[in-house]
């Protein structure tokens, strides 16, 4: 044991020195989650605001009739209001986006309205995803004129306007803010948790295993009077730790972000607050402990089998995709853990995760998910000390 | 004492290997040694001479229990390399020329993890740690990290990582290769502390300079196989021709005919 902690020591030491495992172990992960809410939340409001003032510009054609409604266009602040354009020369101007709204009242509206039928609007607009707030504020004026003219209508008619409201249905949300949270954000904390434990293990790794063989001081480390499995560990313990150390300071920065990023709803962070308690904490990185050894087991395994740094960046380089496709998967709605679901690595972590986050793990599946993740790891670890004991793997 | 007795190593070749090799390789094996045998005894200086893949490194690697022979034994201070590997890595000290060091640690803390790895206390390891460090003058850098060392400095650090431990048997494997002369120097004069402490030294090498200036003993492989094993000084009394390396010429393309 103590020569385990003495090789354990020193990789972990050598390991903290290299600039790219502090990248990717801490720098990284500590303000991915920062930046990523800061800047999200303030393009949305930026982008919010930016379209609530942005200045319209309507052309109308109501002849005489609909005075309500073009009295209160006229008076909205930021619409510029063009009246009496005619048809054709209305919808080029749309085209041609001179106008970002036209208007154009039947000719018989105000009689229509007056009968008691619908009164005919055409509405002319180039309708975007980013128009989508400036024509939200039209609409609500045609929504509110047309509320008037209901109210007028019924008036006339000496009826309760209730009397249209055929159903009361009050719409009572019980879910508790974990299930909301897990709703919200439940599939991509655990994608962003699985994607740093293992970026995090990915330079170590390398460094440790092909790294070590490329730079000749492996061949050295096997002539001490050491067995193979003790460096093994001692190697292995190292990239579990940076691994699962990545994503626990990715775990700081959510929270780093979430409490001190200003622009985020009270209501949002009082629901986050709720899953980093210890409690929680510890039980997501209890399913990143076995992850994060089936990653090391992994990536040894390659590392080993290279005989150059560059040749294992680009062995482990196609795995991401192997990495992020099941922890995507666990993102998508619909998916759910289940005693199948809990059998598949990476998928059966993020779905936990979400279940944990809702706090609605059960424990029957919880432990499918652990058993199968401790054989997984147990499989890595098998396979990573395989191939440490071939000659050819660890010779150059 | 290292003992070698009748010692094989074969190697398979990988499909890129054989297509190169073609029909000089028909089985797609590389027989690296064939029935080697020889002995290198405490306070003598045994040289392993012969050409580029002649097999000099894959017998010190199994002498270092890096490899598993196929066939044959090796007895390395009375410890058998296979059966007890871990006994026989505890008795040596391996120092090769492409040996290279961790660049993120200091000189100290290099020097003493592999203290650790072979399990010295602290008292010991200070007291060999400063008769080393001032034996070399390397108190000036024995803080400063590794990677920032020159060449000349990085070599001391790799006798002292060898040799910290005061072993009973050193290997060196082309330790000179790529070395400037002042570099060489410092390994031969190891070389002759070393004999000089009754240590076994066994040392490979294809530079003939090296096999005159420091060589008791000598073996000439070629091909994976012994072509002489005696002493130096009998090796020169029985020469045919005017120069060692001569000689080692005339017996290789003897061995080829």
């Amino acid at each position: 044991m103590k020569t385990i902690m003495t090789i354990f020591r020193k990789e972990l030491k050598d390991s903290l020195r290299d600039r790219r495992t502090i990248i990717t172990m801490i720098i990284v992960p500590l303000l991915m989650f920062p930046v990523m809410i800061g800047l999200t939340s303030r393009f949305i409001m930026s982008y919010e605001e930016k379209a609530q003032v942005r200045e319209l510009k309507v052309g109308l054609l109501a002849g005489e009739n609909a005075v309500e409604f073009v009295e209160m266009l006229v008076e909205q602040e930021n619409i510029l209001v063009f009246e009496d354009i005619q048809l054709e020369e209305g919808q080029e101007l749309i085209t041609s986006d001179s106008l970002d709204a036209f208007i154009v009242f039947h000719e018989e509206f105000d009689r229509q309205i007056s009968e008691l039928g619908q009164g005919e609007i055409d509405f002319y607009l180039k309708e975007t995803e980013e128009r989508e707030i400036e024509i939200r504020r039209i609409m609500e004026l045609f929504g509110e004129y047309e509320n008037m003219l209901r109210i007028d209508r019924f008036e006339t008619l000496n009826l309760d306007i209730t009397i249209i409201e055929t159903l009361s249905v009050s719409q009572v949300n019980l879910a508790t803010p974990k299930e909301k949270l897990a709703d919200m954000v439940g599939g991509i904390l655990p994608y962003m948790f699985i994607l740093f434990c293992f970026m995090g293990s990915m330079y170590p790794s390398i460094d440790l295993a092909a790294g070590e063989k490329e730079r000749g001081t492996l061949e050295t480390l096997l002539t001490s009077p050491v067995n193979r499995l003790q460096i093994l560990i001692g190697k292995f313990g190292v990239v579990v730790l940076t691994g699962i150390s990545s994503a626990a300071v990715s775990l700081l920065g959510l929270y780093l972000g979430i409490r001190y990023i200003s622009s985020i709803p009270a209501e949002f962070i009082d629901m986050v607050m709720s899953i980093l308690e210890p409690g929680s904490i510890l039980i997501l990185l209890s399913l990143l402990l076995p992850l994060s050894v089936f990653f090391a087991g992994l990536l040894l395994s390659i590392s080993f089998t290279s005989r150059t740094y560059k040749e294992a960046q680009s062995k482990i380089g196609p795995l991401f995709p192997v990495i992020i496709i099941p922890a995507f998967i666990g993102m998508m709605p619909g998916m759910n853990l289940n005693a199948s679901t809990a059998l598949i690595p990476i998928l059966n972590v993020s779905l936990a995760t979400r279940t944990i986050i809702a706090g609605q793990a059960d424990i029957s599946i919880m432990l499918i998910v652990y058993l199968s993740l401790v054989v997984y790891a147990g499989a890595a670890l098998f396979l990573c000390s395989k191939t440490f004991s071939r000659e050819s793997a660890i010779l150059q | 004492m290292i003992v070698v007795k009748d010692l094989y190593k074969t190697f398979k070749l990988a499909k890129k290997q054989k297509k190169e090799k073609g029909s000089s390789c028909a089985d797609g094996k590389v027989h690296a040694v064939s029935g080697v045998s020889f002995e290198c005894r405490p306070g003598r200086v045994f040289c392993l001479l012969g050409p580029n893949g002649a097999g000099k490194t894959t017998i010190l690697r199994m002498i270092a229990t890096l490899m598993k022979p196929d066939s044959g034994s090796i007895e390395v201070a009375g410890y058998d390399t296979v059966e007890s590997a871990q006994k026989v890595r505890a008795h040596l000290g391996f120092l090769t020329g492409s040996t290279k060091l961790y660049d993120r640690l200091t000189t100290k803390e290099l020097v003493k993890y592999y203290a650790d790895l072979h399990g010295m206390n602290n008292t010991d390891f200070n007291r060999r740690k400063e008769e080393l460090f001032d034996l070399l003058d390397m108190n000036d850098f024995a803080d400063r990290r590794i990677g920032k060392l020159s060449s000349g400095m990085k070599q001391k650090v790799s006798i002292v990582r060898t040799i910290i431990h005061d072993p009973d048997v050193v290997i060196f494997d082309e330790p000179t290769v790529g070395l400037d002369v002042i570099t060489s120097r410092s390994i031969i004069d190891l070389i002759h502390r070393c004999k000089s402490e009754n240590k076994t030294v066994i040392f490979s090498t294809h530079i003939m300079s090296e096999v005159s200036s420091i060589s008791d003993d000598l073996a000439i492989l070629h091909e994976g196989k012994l072509l002489y094993n005696d002493n130096y000084q009998a090796f020169k009394n029985r020469m045919q021709t005017g120069s060692l390396e001569e000689e080692f010429i005339r017996i290789l393309q003897e061995d080829k005919s």
